[in-house]
C-alpha cells in the first residue's frame, strides 16, 4: 500500500483544508501589508508556482524529469504576445485561452515524442525540442521580434472581460494590485486542480508508474496514454503560468525558451522539494526572491545561486518543505517519547 | 601620462597644461560661460542656486554588466558615472547639496531579471535617476518600464534605434546620451569606402541579435551607396558571447573577401580576432569593425594586427580629439587615469556625460523655477541640451531624446607609447553626425515605410536615390 501513497504526503482533505485555510488567508491579506514591488515579487512567484506544480507532476508524481519545461511556459508567453501584436487583442481572458489552445496541441505532439523514453532519453529529448522553439523564437525575428522580443504593455490590456482597465496616473500600482489577485484565484484553481489530480486513481496510478512501471504495467495501466495525459497537464499548468507572466513582464523575448530557464524550473522544484505536493510552490516563490536579490545585492550572483544549489543537495536532499516535515516529523516523535533510540 | 610606462600618471609637462585648462575654465567663468560643461569647475563658476535644497542624497540606480564578455564595456561605463558623481559630489552635490549616490545591478542577469531590478530600484529603493545599460536587447525592455514607472532615465548606451522608432516613440521620461545605432554602421561604412574604394566583395561577421542585424543593414546600404558594384559574398551570424569563432572564420575564407565587417563587441571581438590571427584572416582581407576600440583600450593586444579600421560605436576614443587641441578631453583623460589607473572608452565617456548632462539640466531648471525642479523642469530643460563633453559636442534631440554628436574612426596602430594598439592620428575622421543619421520627425517604422529603422528609410530616399 504505502507505494501507491505519495511520500511523505498521506494527508486527509481535511487536514490538509486545515493547512491551505490559513495560507490562503495570509496570501490575499499580503499586499495590505508590503508595498506594490513585494506584492509584484510575490505575483513572479505565484506565477512561477503554478508552472513549477505542473512540472512536478511528471518529475515528482510520474518520475520523468524534463528539461523541456521552457517551451510550455514560452508557448503561453508568446501566444499571447502574438495576440497584441497580429491581432490587437487586449483581453487577459482570451490570452487565457488562446495560451491554453496553442499549448495543448503543441505538448500534445512533443509529449507522444517523448513519452516513449525515460531517464536520460526522455529528458534529452524534452531539451531538444524546446531548443526547437527557442531557435524559431529567435532566428525568425521578422515574426518574433528576435532577442527585441515582442512588448505586452499592461496599460493596453483589460481583466474580466474589460470591467478593469489600467490607465492615467499611478497605473502601474494599481495593475499590481488588481494583478495580484487575479493571479491568486487562478493560483488557487490550480493548487486544488492540481490536488485532486494526484489524489484521484489517475494520480495514483501515475505514482504505480514512477516506483515500478513493470508492476504498474502487469495491473493493466496503460503507462504509455497515462504518461502521454500527465505530459499534457504538466505543460498546460506552465503554459498558463507563460501567459499570467507575460503582461506581468511586460515583455516576452527568447530568454524564456531558453533551456537555462527550463533548468530554473528544475531549480525550484528541487529547491521546494519534488517529493512533497507544496515543495514547487514554496520552492518557486523562494528562488524568485532568491534570484532577485542576488541580482541586486552582488555581481557575484551567479555564484550565490550555484552555492545555495550545492548546500541544499548536501543538507536538504528533500528541499525546502521536505526537511520542515524531517524536522516536524523527528519534533513530535521526541513528544510522543519514542524518538529516543 | 602619454606614457604609460612611466608609472607617475602626470608629469610636469601634463601639470602645467592642466593648470592653464584651469585658468581657462576660471577665465571664462568671469564672463559667465563657463557654467555647463562635462568636468569639474571653480566654484566662482557655479551659478547661484535658488531657493532652499534640501541636503538629501540624490539616488541613482545603475545597470551594467558587472560579469561576463561584456564586462569589457560595462566596466568603464561604470567607472565613468562614478568618477562624474565623486566630482559632482566634491562640489558638494547637485545644486551644492544633494550628493550622488549609486547603486549598481548586473546586466548579465539576463533582461527579464533586469526589469525585475529597475522595478526594485525604483519602488523599493526610491532612486530619482537610472541609469547605466550597454546592451540593445535590453533598453528596449527597460524603456517602456521606466516610462511605466515614471522613473528619469539616462541610458547611456543600448543605443539600438528601435529604442525610439518604436518601443518607446514618444519619451517622456527616458533620454539616451550615446550615439544612435544605424550611424555605427555607417561611420564604418565611410571610413571602409574612404581607405578601400575598390574593396567590391564584402562579408560580414555580426553577432546574431538586433545590434549585429543593424551594423550589417546600415553598413551595407551605406557602402553600397559609395562604392558601385559592392555586394555581399558571405555572412557569418555567431551567437552573442561566443567563445569559439573557428567555424566561422572558416566560412569567411572561404568566400574570399576583400572586405569583412566586424560587429562583434566586448570579449567576442578579443576572443575573434586572437582566433583570426591564428587563420591569417588580417592578410586576406582588409577589416572593418565598429567596436574594436568599444572596451577598455587595454582590451586590445599589441598582437592585434595594425591597419585595421577600429570603430568606437560611432562614438569617443580617448586620444581624439588629440594634441590639446580639445582641454575637456584632456583633462577627463587625465583625472580618469589617476582615478582608475586606466584609459577611458566611449562608455565612460558616455556615463561620465549622462551626469553632467543631468546637472546642467537641474542647474538650469533651478534657475527658473528655484529650489528643487521636479521631474518635469528637468526634462524640458533636457530637452534640446548640448554641452561639450570629453567626445566633443553632445546634443539631445527634443523630438526622441536621443543624444547625438560628431562620430569618429581610425585605423589601429602600435606606438610605443602605449601597451595597445591605439588610432593612428592621420588616420582618424570625424563626421558630421547630420551626414549619416535620419534628421528630426523623419518618418519612424509604421509611418509610411517599412523600413527596419527611420535612418534606413532615409538611407534609401537620400543616400541612394539621390547620389549626387
Amino acid at each position: 500500500m504505502s507505494l501507491l501513497r505519495p511520500t511523505g504526503d498521506g494527508l486527509s482533505v481535511k487536514r490538509s483544508l486545515a493547512l491551505a485555510a490559513p495560507l490562503a488567508v495570509l496570501l490575499a491579506v499580503i499586499p495590505q501589508l508590503v508595498d506594490a514591488y513585494m506584492t509584484q515579487l510575490l505575483t513572479y512567484g505565484l506565477i512561477f508556482g503554478i508552472a513549477a506544480l505542473g512540472f512536478n507532476l511528471l518529475l515528482g508524481y510520474t518520475g520523468l524529469l524534463s528539461f523541456g519545461h521552457s517551451a510550455y511556459f514560452g508557448l503561453g508567453a508568446y501566444t499571447a504576445a502574438f495576440m497584441v501584436k497580429y491581432l490587437g487583442v487586449g483581453s487577459m481572458e482570451l490570452y487565457i485561452l488562446g495560451g491554453i489552445a496553442v499549448t495543448a496541441v503543441v505538448t500534445a505532439a512533443f509529449g507522444y515524442v517523448c513519452v516513449g523514453y525515460t531517464r536520460i532519453f526522455f529528458g534529452i529529448l524534452t531539451l531538444a525540442l524546446s531548443q526547437v522553439l527557442w531557435t524559431l523564437a529567435y532566428k525568425f525575428f521578422w515574426v518574433t521580434g528576435g532577442t527585441d522580443g515582442i512588448r505586452v504593455a499592461y496599460g493596453k490590456m483589460t481583466l474580466l472581460a474589460g470591467l478593469v482597465d489600467f490607465t492615467g496616473p499611478g497605473s502601474y500600482q494599481r495593475f499590481i494590485g488588481a494583478y495580484y489577485y487575479y493571479t491568486l484565484v487562478l493560483f488557487a484553481l490550480c493548487v486544488v486542480l492540481m490536488w485532486v489530480i494526484v489524489h484521484s486513481p489517475f494520480g495514483k496510478a501515475l505514482q504505480a508508474i514512477r516506483d515500478n512501471e513493470t508492476r504498474a504495467r502487469f495491473l493493466g495501466i496503460g503507462v504509455r496514454k497515462y504518461r502521454l495525459i500527465a505530459f499534457l497537464i504538466s505543460g498546460l499548468f506552465a503554459g498558463l503560468a507563460g501567459t499570467l507572466w507575460v503582461p506581468l513582464n511586460g515583455l516576452v523575448t527568447p530568454d524564456i525558451v531558453y533551456w537555462p530557464f527550463s533548468g530554473e524550473i528544475v531549480f525550484m522544484t528541487v529547491l521546494g522539494g519534488f517529493r512533497t505536493f507544496s515543495g514547487p510552490i514554496i520552492g518557486a516563490i523562494v528562488f524568485n526572491f532568491l534570484k532577485t536579490y542576488a541580482v541586486a545585492s552582488t555581481a557575484y550572483w551567479q555564484a550565490a545561486l550555484g552555492i545555495v544549489l550545492v548546500i541544499l543537495v548536501m543538507a536538504l536532499p528533500a528541499g525546502i518543505v521536505g526537511g520542515l516535515k524531517q524536522v516536524a516529523g523527528a519534533w513530535r516523535a521526541r513528544g510522543r517519547g519514542d524518538g529516543a533510540p | 601620462m602619454r606614457d604609460q610606462k612611466d608609472k607617475s600618471p602626470v608629469s610636469r609637462r601634463d601639470f602645467l597644461s592642466t593648470v592653464g585648462v584651469a585658468a581657462g575654465a576660471g577665465i571664462a567663468a568671469a564672463s559667465g560661460t563657463a557654467a555647463y560643461f562635462a568636468g569639474p569647475r571653480p566654484a566662482s563658476a557655479a551659478p547661484k542656486v535658488k531657493g532652499n535644497i534640501k541636503d538629501t542624497p540624490y539616488k541613482t540606480g545603475h545597470i551594467t554588466f558587472l560579469t561576463g564578455p561584456a564586462n569589457l564595456l560595462g566596466e568603464p561605463g561604470r567607472k565613468g558615472h562614478l568618477l562624474a558623481a565623486e566630482e559632482i559630489n566634491a562640489e558638494g552635490g547637485l545644486l551644492g547639496k544633494r550628493k550622488i549616490e549609486t547603486i549598481v545591478a548586473d546586466e548579465s542577469a539576463g533582461t527579464d531579471a533586469n526589469v525585475k531590478e529597475l522595478r526594485r530600484m525604483k519602488l523599493s529603493e526610491k532612486i530619482d535617476l537610472f541609469t547605466g545599460v550597454i546592451s540593445s536587447g535590453n533598453t528596449p525592455a527597460l524603456g517602456p518600464v521606466a516610462e511605466e514607472l515614471g522613473v528619469l532615465t539616462l541610458f547611456n548606451d543600448g543605443c539600438t534605434d528601435f529604442l525610439f522608432d518604436k518601443a518607446v516613440p514618444n519619451p517622456k521620461y527616458v533620454f539616451r546620451v550615446t550615439n544612435i545605432q544605424s550611424a555605427d554602421g555607417i561611420t564604418s561604412a565611410i571610413g571602409a569606402a574612404r581607405a578601400w574604394p575598390h574593396a567590391k566583395k564584402v562579408a560580414s561577421i555580426q553577432p546574431d541579435y538586433s545590434y549585429g542585424r543593424n551594423v550589417h543593414e546600415h553598413f551595407m546600404l551605406a557602402y553600397k551607396a559609395m562604392v558601385p558594384g559592392a555586394e555581399s559574398v558571405a555572412e557569418a551570424w555567431p551567437k552573442l558571447f561566443s567563445t569559439d569563432f573557428t567555424p566561422h572564420i572558416t566560412k569567411l575564407l572561404s568566400a574570399g573577401p576583400d572586405l569583412l565587417i566586424c560587429g562583434l563587441w566586448g570579449g567576442d571581438y578579443v576572443a575573434f580576432y586572437k582566433q583570426a590571427l591564428r587563420y591569417g584572416l588580417f592578410d586576406k582581407m582588409k577589416v572593418a569593425t565598429t567596436l574594436a576600440f568599444g572596451g577598455q583600450p587595454h582590451a586590445i593586444g599589441k598582437d592585434h594586427p595594425e591597419g585595421v579600421l577600429a570603430g568606437v560605436h560611432a562614438n569617443y576614443f580617448f586620444l581624439h580629439p588629440g594634441n590639446k587641441r580639445w582641454p575637456i578631453n584632456d583633462s577627463f583623460v587625465q583625472r580618469y587615469y589617476k582615478r582608475w589607473n586606466e584609459y577611458p572608452s566611449f562608455e565612460s565617456d558616455g556615463a561620465y556625460t549622462a551626469l553632467y548632462l543631468l546637472k546642467s539640466a537641474i542647474e538650469r531648471a533651478n534657475h527658473l523655477v528655484g529650489g528643487w525642479p521636479d521631474d518635469e523642469a528637468i526634462i524640458s530643460q533636457l530637452e534640446g541640451l548640448g554641452i561639450d563633453s570629453p567626445a566633443g559636442y553632445v546634443y539631445i534631440r527634443p523630438d526622441n531624446h536621443q543624444g547625438y554628436k560628431d562620430s569618429a574612426i581610425g585605423m589601429t596602430k602600435n606606438v610605443p607609447d602605449y601597451q595597445f594598439p591605439v588610432w593612428d592620428p592621420k588616420s582618424v575622421i570625424t563626421i558630421s553626425i547630420r551626414d549619416i543619421t535620419a534628421p528630426p520627425n523623419w518618418p519612424k517604422p509604421g509611418q509610411g515605410h517599412e523600413e527596419s529603422t527611420a535612418a534606413a528609410n532615409w538611407l534609401k530616399t537620400t543616400w541612394i536615390n539621390n547620389k549626387a
